[in-house]
């Protein structure tokens, strides 16, 4: 009789999954198993044929602009998730843990996440009137009279890429920190103020660990959408900053279908190291 | 002590914070108010007028600016996702329902869910046209490659959201319904699922904005027929005029709305359910 309702039961779950499980096999393994091996294909002018070769992968390695590329999307994404985690930290903790209100707490996060159901390329587009020789920045700058001629490297360069995916992405540091922090047993803080514990102390002894997966969480949402750019680099850099993203789109716009994948390969392998890197600073599945 | 001087420091920090959040977008809505046709994407505002929204809704007399292609890529985008929102929902929900109960290789799965959503859309937009391509020989469209794209990365967030919610439901309802003789199907739809409402609230919130505002794998999987995010990246290239900028100002609107419908609805919904546990505790 159990045995039976067992059976079923295993019936039931497999008619629930199987949906989900076929859908994200064919067009999600599938596709990415396509990218590695169309990596090794032959590439002739307008064409593409499935003779296997090295002669993509070579390529990628003889050409300073590809592995430049690499480098430049390793530092772009060190350097704004260093500046997300710095910015998005301090506020995280006030609106997650210092806030006493909770009404003051819901709405605080809620303008921090209402972002992110606004379209993404209008936030990117939003800081051109910003940046600009004739922008805000520069013109508020100018009438403090804290310079004399408008800085010129605010838009189009590396810097305002920078600046643009830092705001973009900030939010998605800030939302998991928060919600770590929000957990925090306050009697925990309270019995470390009584035996006479400055703040200091406290963060770094009890704040700071309680909140590392939420750390940890923020920092792979923002690694894996900054490794995978390439409409934030393209449109406030003028196209000067190129990132791994930035080349598969322009290969693939050309039909050259074999390189493409071989930078697809690349960005697979640099996010699979730096998500499995994260995920040994933390066990995150004892965490939830 | 120290975080009573701490305390306003921060204050003041998250102030300065949700200006960083914000500012470019409220500088991007004054300049939608420029004066046109010549007013520039920059300021100072020449004279405050509304030409840039009528430019947009096609009202203005035809000027040098042609006019932003947004008609029919709205229709597309809105449609696109719609089927999203429909198919992310329902696969959410069945596999989230499938992990109430313990079975083997459920870690799997779930890395397998995940993956979805964590996948840089440029590797799944590049992998779907190549097998579209390549393999397959079908030619690539907004309502078939793209929305299978969209599905990838939307149905993760749908099934964690109902995950979220069935973990905390209590089931023994089901129990009681069951126990009465009732069909595993009818007591999903009358009570199970009234329960789980509010989340699949949140997963159809979840699937249709992400869908509506998805981009690279829409630039890679859909073909030549543009959805609204690819008609916005198309003027990206070109000189930008503040028809684009009232563009904006437009589909943050439209995104604001959403969430005050889905506000209302949750708003109903839990209502409804205190409403429904002060008549059990009368009875």
């Amino acid at each position: 009789m159990s045995a039976a309702i067992g059976k079923r039961q295993k019936a039931t779950t497999f008619q629930l999954l199987a949906p989900g499980v076929v859908w994200m096999i064919l067009f999600l393994v599938a596709p990415i198993m396509m990218i590695v091996y169309v990596s090794f294909w032959t590439q002739t002018t307008f064409a593409i044929n499935s003779t296997l070769t090295l002669d993509s992968w070579r390529n990628f390695f003889a050409s300073e602009a590809y592995v430049g590329a690499l480098w430049t999307t390793i530092r772009l994404w060190l350097i704004v998730l260093t500046l997300t985690f710095l910015i998005g930290y301090p506020a995280a903790l006030y609106v997650g843990l210092l806030v006493k209100s909770k009404t003051v707490a819901t709405v605080l996060l809620v303008l921090c996440v209402i972002p992110f159901w606004t379209s993404f390329l209008i936030r990117v587009l939003a800081w051109r009137p910003m940046l600009g020789k004739e922008g805000a920045i520069n013109i508020i700058l100018q009438k403090v009279g804290l310079i004399d001629t408008p800085i010129e490297v605010l838009l189009f360069s590396e810097l305002s890429v920078i600046i643009g995916m830092t705001q973009i992405y900030v939010v998605f540091m800030v939302g998991p920190i928060a919600f770590m922090l929000g957990r925090i047993d306050r009697n925990i803080i309270e019995a470390a103020r009584d035996l006479g514990a400055g703040f200091g102390r406290i963060f770094w002894k009890i704040i700071f660990p309680l909140s590392l997966p939420g750390v940890v969480v923020g920092a792979i949402f923002v690694s894996v959408m900054v490794l995978g750019e390439f409409a934030t680099s393209g449109a406030l850099s003028g196209r000067k900053v190129n990132l791994l993203g930035n080349i598969i789109v322009t290969q693939v716009g050309s039909l050259k279908w074999a390189m493409a994948s071989v930078v697809g390969v690349i960005l697979t392998i640099l996010l699979g190291i730096v998500v499995a890197g994260f995920l040994r600073i933390v066990d995150l599945k004892r965490e939830i | 002590m120290e975080s009573k001087i701490l305390k306003p420091i921060l204050a003041v920090y998250v102030g300065l914070f949700i200006l960083f959040l914000y500012g470019p977008f409220i500088v991007l809505s004054i300049l939608s108010f420029q004066q046109g046709p010549e007013g520039g994407p920059q300021f100072p505002i020449i004279e405050w007028s509304t030409y840039w929204y009528q430019h947009l809704f096609g009202l203005t007399p035809p000027s040098r600016i042609a006019p932003l292609p947004v008609g029919e890529a709205l229709v597309r985008s809105l449609t696109l996702a719609f089927m999203t929102m429909v198919t992310a929902t329902v696969l959410g929900v069945m596999a989230a329902q499938a992990f109430r109960k313990r079975f083997r290789g459920a870690g799997v799965v779930f890395y397998l869910i995940v993956l979805g959503m964590m996948v840089p859309g440029v590797l799944t937009g590049l992998g779907t046209s190549l097998l579209a391509n390549n393999v397959v020989g079908i030619e690539r469209h907004w309502w078939s490659t793209a929305f299978l794209a969209h599905v990838v990365y939307t149905f993760p967030f749908a099934f964690l959201v109902m995950l979220a919610i069935l973990n905390r439901f209590d089931g023994s309802v089901e129990e009681a319904s069951w126990s009465l003789g009732v069909s595993p199907i009818t007591t999903f739809r009358k009570v199970t699922f009234p329960l789980i409402f509010p989340g699949v609230l949140s997963a159809m919130l979840f699937a249709f904005t992400l869908s509506f505002d998805e981009f690279p794998r829409t630039l890679f999987a859909s073909g030549r027929d543009q959805t609204l995010p690819l008609a916005i990246y198309g003027t990206f290239s070109v000189e930008i005029h503040p028809n684009i900028f009232a563009f904006g100002v437009m589909t943050t609107l439209f995104s604001f709305a959403l969430l005050a419908v889905y506000g209302i609805l949750m708003g109903l919904s839990v209502r409804r359910a205190k409403k429904m546990a002060m008549q059990e505790d009368i009875a």
